[in-house]
């Protein structure tokens, strides 16, 4: 008996021998099997396939691979077709050379589940194309994908399966290592966005309008989070709130669809009611696992019963996820599930005496729902009660039930053995509204933590808390989408922008670059005051004109009458008098502005500080509203963006100092740059809005092989924005390499300089185009 | 001229609901005759006001909805073209002028600045206007009034009043009344119980919370009325809700999510 290679529920076993009457030894097993094979292959197929058996026999891959084929092939032919079953002869081989020989002798048999699901030729060969990609990409992790493949079929189409493979081989880059954690599923990423191609309902896909329900309910804008990866499988994961950071799961395990969006409303619905009514922090103490669990339980029934006061509509979204039955065995846990759905089910009868009493101590009248208090009280003595009928209690396997509720961690003044809690990655924290301070403790000094009894028991609670410490100098960071061409659609939340504080330069520089260049000021200034950017006008009065003035027509005519010389000017026509335009002056200071333009002997980026240099003291001079940001990246988690001058700030010597301190340095993702530049520019309410791009043209990052992504990425990036009414245009700097800046923002909308004193030649198309 | 302007008398008390003192100060104001601008939010009562004290004040009131294309010659008047000749026609201006109506400018930010100049010589101690076409300078009624309304809010920095128009006016602001108050407008004007009124009105605090964060304004009172008049008819609250306060104000699906998933926590 072959041994069988068993990984976990999902392997498929290989033994190479499966039916009694095979002969034992390989080769003439393969001649067997062989001879099998013309029962299933026609006439004028069954000789290729032949051919194929033979050639992977002698290829040196030894005698597993090629029984595998000659095994699994043929089952292709009836759910698919020959030509579908010889073909993959060459999958095989090219897994068995470039990846090894486990995976390629599992890859027949893989093909048959595959093709099993899948039941079309063309959906199978899409499934072996992405297996190559695979191949190619990422080897290593080959064999975890070939594993799952019953999952992975019966869950994706071929287009989703390709989608969340690429988005692994996207986020992990070349790292062989983080490329099996996630086929393999071991990093929770790749379960969450398994489940966003599968089309589940993921928090990403809810988040903002989740985010706004809280808003519209309490005017509550807490910073909400990704739980952080841990090792805690998926069906433990509940929201968790501290310091005032909330964290959620990306997905509820059997949530799926309206179901999924219900219960994280209901989820967030219930943090919501902790951030107004949770004021105090219950000190550990000397409670018992157990009591912490019932204080916990009572307090969320009560925030929910003050909530459902103000909100009489919640209980409906509550209650619905609470489905205790009054009946059973009486383990804590049930019991637990019981005396919530109690406390919030008015219709519910249980009679059990414990939950009874828990239902009549929460209900007394005598209680005073606002102070949490209460609920410490009533929880220790239902606590007792439980450790006097001996019930048992793990507290290393508890969860709080309904799924919809929170860990309730942040309840919990655990002494020092608070974790890293405290928001050091300096995350913006938007104005949440404080009128109390719901957990504010900070005494995180770390200490050992070995002084109680109960130490094992709360270390599983600490088990869940964060890690999230990481240092960034940013205030500010913002989570975009990105687009992949290669599956047409945008990732959500792929990346992070992050607001840098600009250094300081020289700001006499920007006034030397104004004199020096003294002659061009003017000619751009000029060149901007003439042109009329603004919502046409209808004057009157005209000599020439499309339309007769009314007015000036009647007043022609009594002119006449009274015997007076009527005036001639009779028309009205409509005009752009003003210029109503809004520009955003976006600068690529990636390090590749550091070359030299071969034309003005200075650097790419120096040639932008002095196109800048004009542009902004003609748009500061005739008043036009005007920003500048700059933007470099160093992957996709860290896309530095600086402000040089907001909209609304003035133009003075702060905004040119930090203008001549730039310099240049990592790479440039410029999709995610031009985002975040136009959620400022959205804001405006001139008639026009223009994003001006200034840059040297290669989209880059240094965690993306692919050329083209980024540039395609820009790209979509352009075409959205234009229909938010928005025009682009880029300033593009010459350095001599490829110019990717025409695909990106059309032809029309590129002017391309080499020297400073191009500029006011190509600023007439900029404008004229807006004008249009 | 005898001119009848009976047609602008307010002949029955419109409802109204004073959130203030604005009743007295709007009497002192029309005792001097101070021109008067009512700033506010659009749907909170501004229009409504000056109706009731029209009819208060047994004025006629002639209204001028204020729009771009407006010429001074729509508010003062112009010749018109007959058979015989030529005849004078008063605009709505004038027309209050000469008779002594209260002339309410509505969203006078609308009118271009250049229009909105004419009322200036009536807005000082001269109460005239000038009818340079017709040679006439009239000596405005020692019963008219001027009132605007403006919303500050949607305009652009280019559709300003003028500093010096501005400065001619004494302001009253209007906002969304108290809750309690609210309720019992919307009840009386829709013939719904106050219960459901002050449900509608804890609806419309949900939606206020989102201005600034995707909505321009939240619900306002008479978004409100319409809501409970169709709850009138027996179309239940949540559809009503979604009808008159959601579907109207926002086409972003996450923010319509929102408010709706609101309104379903407030019923």
């Amino acid at each position: 008996m072959a041994a069988s290679t068993t990984r976990g529920k999902y392997a498929i076993s290989s033994h190479s021998q499966e039916h009694a009457q095979e002969p034992g030894d390989p080769d003439e097993r393969l001649v067997f099997l062989i001879n099998e094979g013309k029962h299933l292959f026609p006439n004028e197929y069954y000789p290729l396939w032949e051919t194929a058996c033979s050639k992977l026999s002698h290829a040196g891959y030894g005698a597993l691979i090629p029984l595998s084929y000659a095994r699994h092939s043929p089952k292709l032919v009836k759910k698919l077709n020959s030509e579908a079953a010889i073909n993959f002869a060459a999958t095989v081989s090219l897994a068995a050379i470039k990846v090894n020989r486990a995976a390629a002798e599992l890859l027949p048999k893989a093909a048959v589940i595959a093709a099993n699901e899948l039941k079309s030729t063309q959906a199978f060969t899409s499934w072996v194309t992405t297996i190559e990609e695979l191949i190619y990409n990422a080897p290593e992790s080959l064999l975890a994908v070939l594993e799952r493949t019953q999952k992975i079929v019966s869950t994706l189409t071929p287009d989703q399966f390709r989608a969340w493979v690429l988005t692994g081989l996207r986020s992990t880059g070349d790292d062989a290592l983080r490329q099996i954690n996630y086929f393999s599923f071991t990093d929770p990423e790749s379960e969450k966005w398994f489940r966003h191609e599968a089309g589940d309902v993921v928090f990403t896909d809810l988040d903002r309008r989740l985010k706004l329900y809280l808003l519209s309910l309490w005017s509550l804008r807490p910073p909400i989070r990704d739980l952080p990866a841990s090792t805690s499988p998926l069906s433990l994961r509940r929201i968790s709130i501290s310091n005032g950071v909330v964290r959620v799961p990306e997905v509820f395990p059997g949530f799926h669809g309206e179901q999924a969006e219900k219960i994280f409303r209901a989820g967030l619905a219930h943090v919501g009611a902790h951030l107004v009514y949770s004021t105090k922090i219950f000190p550990l103490g000397e409670l018992k696992p157990i009591q912490v669990a019932l204080v916990s339980l009572l307090e969320d029934a009560r925030v929910e019963y003050l909530a459902i006061q103000t909100f009489p509509g919640l209980r409906t979204l509550w209650q619905q996820f609470h489905v205790a039955k009054p009946s059973g065995p009486k383990l804590v846990p049930l019991l637990l599930s019981r005396l919530a759905r109690a406390l919030i089910d008015k219709e519910y009868k249980d009679k059990d005496g414990w939950v009874q009493k828990g239902r009549d101590m929460f209900f007394d009248p005598q209680n005073d729902m606002t102070d949490p208090a209460m609920c410490r009280s009533i929880g220790v003595l239902l606590g007792n009660d439980l450790g006097q009928l001996r019930a048992q209690f793990n507290a290393k396997t508890y969860v709080v039930e309904p799924a919809y509720r929170d860990d309730n961690m942040g309840l919990w003044d655990f002494g020092d053995q608070q974790g890293q809690e405290e928001d050091s990655d300096g995350i913006f924290i938007e104005a949440m509204r404080m009128d109390r301070e719901e957990v504010e403790d900070d005494s995180s000094s770390e200490q050992e933590q070995d002084q109680k009894e109960n130490d094992e028991d709360e270390q599983q609670y600490h088990a869940r808390e964060s890690t999230d410490s990481e240092q960034r100098e940013s205030e500010v960071a913002v989570r975009y989408p990105e687009y992949d061409y290669l599956t047409g659609s945008e990732r959500p939340n792929w990346t992070c922008v992050l607001e840098y504080f600009p250094d300081f330069g020289d700001a006499y520089k920007i006034e030397r670059i104004l004199e020096k260049h003294n002659n061009l000021v003017n000619r751009i200034t000029n060149l901007i005051q003439t042109a009329k950017v603004s919502l046409p006008e209808r004057l009157h009065r005209q000599s020439l004109g499309e339309s007769l003035d009314l007015d000036a027509c009647v007043n022609a005519v009594i002119s006449r009458r009274m015997g007076d010389i009527p005036d001639p000017r009779i028309y009205s026509t409509t005009e752009r008098k003003h210029r109503d335009l809004s520009v955003m002056v976006l600068l690529d200071i990636s390090n590749s502005t550091n070359d030299k333009v071969q034309a003005s002997g200075t650097s790419v980026l120096e040639l932008e500080i002095q196109a800048t240099s004009l542009l902004a003291y003609a748009m500061s001079e005739l008043n036009d509203p005007f920003a500048i940001s700059a933007f470099c990246s160093d992957g996709k988690e860290d896309v530095h963006y600086y402000r040089i001058k907001d909209f609304n700030s003035p133009y003075d010597t702060t905004a040119r100092a930090h203008l001549a301190g730039l310099h240049g340095k990592l790479s440039t993702r410029m999709g995610a740059a031009m985002r975040h530049a136009t959620e400022d520019l959205v804001a405006q309410r001139t008639h026009r809005r223009l994003l001006l791009v200034i840059s040297d043209g290669e989209p880059s990052d240094i965690d993306v092989d692919d050329q083209q992504y980024l540039v395609e990425d820009a790209r979509k990036v352009v075409r959205s924005i234009s229909r938010l009414g928005i025009d682009t245009f880029c300033v593009g700097l010459d350095a001599g390499g490829d110019n990717y800046l025409h695909k990106i923002f059309g032809r029309k909308n590129v002017a391309v300089i080499d020297k400073l004193e191009h500029l006011p030649e190509k600023l007439p198309l900029l404008y004229l185009r807006l004008t249009a | 001229m005898g001119i009848n302007l009976d047609d602008y008398l307010i002949k029955e008390e419109p409802y109204y609901s004073p959130t203030h003192n604005e009743i007295q100060l709007f009497e002192a104001a029309y005792a001097n005759r101070m021109p008067m601008m009512l700033k506010g939010p659009t749907g909170c009562g501004k229009t409504r006001f000056v109706e009731y004290m029209a009819w208060k004040l047994k004025k006629p009131l002639i209204t001028v909805s204020c729009h771009e294309d407006m010429t001074a010659s729509d508010l003062v008047g112009r010749y018109l073209l007959d058979a015989e000749g030529t005849v004078w026609h008063d605009g709505p201006l004038t027309l209050a002028v000469r008779h002594g109506a209260i002339c309410y400018l509505d969203e006078i930010v609308e009118a271009r600045q250049d229009t909105s100049v004419v009322i200036h010589s009536l807005t000082d101690d001269r109460r005239i206007l000038s009818l340079e076409k017709k040679n006439e300078v009239i000596k405005a009624n020692k019963d008219f009034q001027i009132v605007i309304s403006y919303n500050p809010g949607y305009q652009s920095v280019l559709k300003d009043l003028k500093e010096s128009t501005k400065q001619r006016f004494g302001a009253i602001d209007f906002d969304y009344p108290k809750a309690e108050d609210e309720a019992k407008i919307i009840a009386h004007e829709s013939g719904i119980d106050t219960k459901t009124a002050a449900k509608l009105v804890q609806i419309s605090e949900r939606s206020r919370n989102l201005k600034g964060h995707g909505l321009d304004e939240g619900a306002s009172t008479r978004m409100l009325i319409y809501a409970a008049q169709l709850m009138s008819k027996g179309i239940p609250l949540e559809e009503a809700c979604e009808v008159a306060l959601v579907l109207p104000i926002t086409d972003d699906l996450d923010i319509r999510n929102a408010l709706s998933s609101a309104i379903e926590a407030c019923a």
